[in-house]
């Protein structure tokens, strides 16, 4: 079952129009159904042409092309308490999808600024293989994966954490949160399989949603 | 939806509350809560079979954790 939240706009990087897109707390089996018979198969075919082309899965943006979404769903449906996860819907097509721990061990800060002090924890993010640069030639919606990051921050408000947020990115992903959504980067884990971890301090949560600014002309 | 309840604290188990709340920036309500699903995250490894283990800074100390 799943509840809207708000719409927001999406940039068609296709079109160059702008389209409202659903923001979802929740999961149905439609959306299930859209990453198994429209996404999975493009990954599938992409991993195929790299495999041949010698690319590997960072260069053309799919490391997570694996990621079994309905085991990840069940645990999150069976445990509200603890997860949540998040759908974003554009054009009768599900574009994103997000599981956030809200609580456990997971869910320390290990930023300077708060050492300790309590987080939301983006545990799964993906986008649809349509909408990423390097895995197609013309993605189609630019910016699923900062609503979704912007809706982690917003639940972080909501349960008291001061839009504190934390998760481990994949190689491919690093310089998305780091240097597009200006997110700490606090090292490799060794505890989590190398992975680079990342942070939202709550300096930065607050502005967090303002525009960026544009460049001064000279 | 959500529920009242009244919890009967002692004063040196009010004073730890109110400690915790102002370290970490939350209200009662949202320090139990955390407090909840940390439990609850951890009881669920052990259930499972999983150890959860502490250990010292200097890494010379780890000792199991139980919980009840």
């Amino acid at each position: 079952m799943k509840t809207p939240i708000t719409t927001v706009p999406l940039k068609n990087r296709v079109s160059g129009q702008f389209e409202d897109a659903t923001l979802f707390q929740g999961i149905d089996a439609d959306n299930l159904a859209h990453i198994e018979t429209r996404w999975r198969p493009l990954f599938g075919l992409r991993r195929f042409e790299a495999g041949r082309s010698g690319e590997n899965l960072s260069e053309i943006n799919a490391e997570d092309a694996h990621w079994e979404w309905g085991k990840k769903a069940i645990a999150a449906i069976r445990d509200p308490f603890l997860y949540d996860i998040f759908i974003l819907e554009c054009g009768g097509n599900t574009q994103a999808i997000m599981l956030v721990r809200k609580g456990g061990e997971k869910c320390f800060s290990r930023h300077p600024d708060h050492p300790r002090a309590p987080l939301i924890y983006v545990d799964f993010l993906s986008t649809a293989p349509w909408n990423r640069p390097r895995l197609v030639k013309e993605p189609v919606y630019k910016g699923c994966g900062r609503v979704l990051v912007a809706t982690a921050v917003n639940l972080s408000f909501e349960e008291e954490m001061a839009g504190r947020i934390g998760l481990h990115a994949l190689p491919g992903a690093e310089t998305f949160y780091s240097a597009q959504l200006g997110m700490t980067d606090l090292g490799k884990d060794r505890e989590y399989r190398g992975l680079r971890y990342f942070e939202l301090p709550a300096s930065q949560a607050t502005t967090f949603f303002l525009p960026e600014p544009k460049p001064e002309r000279s | 939806m959500k529920r009242t309840m009244t919890l009967n604290l002692t004063d040196a188990e009010m004073g730890v509350l109110e400690a915790l709340c102002e370290e970490k920036g939350l209200s009662k309500t949202a320090l139990v809560r955390q407090a909840l699903r940390l439990y609850k995250s951890i009881d669920d490894r052990l259930a499972k079979g999983d150890k959860v283990f502490i250990e010292s800074a200097d890494k010379t100390d780890k000792a199991e954790l139980m919980v009840l």
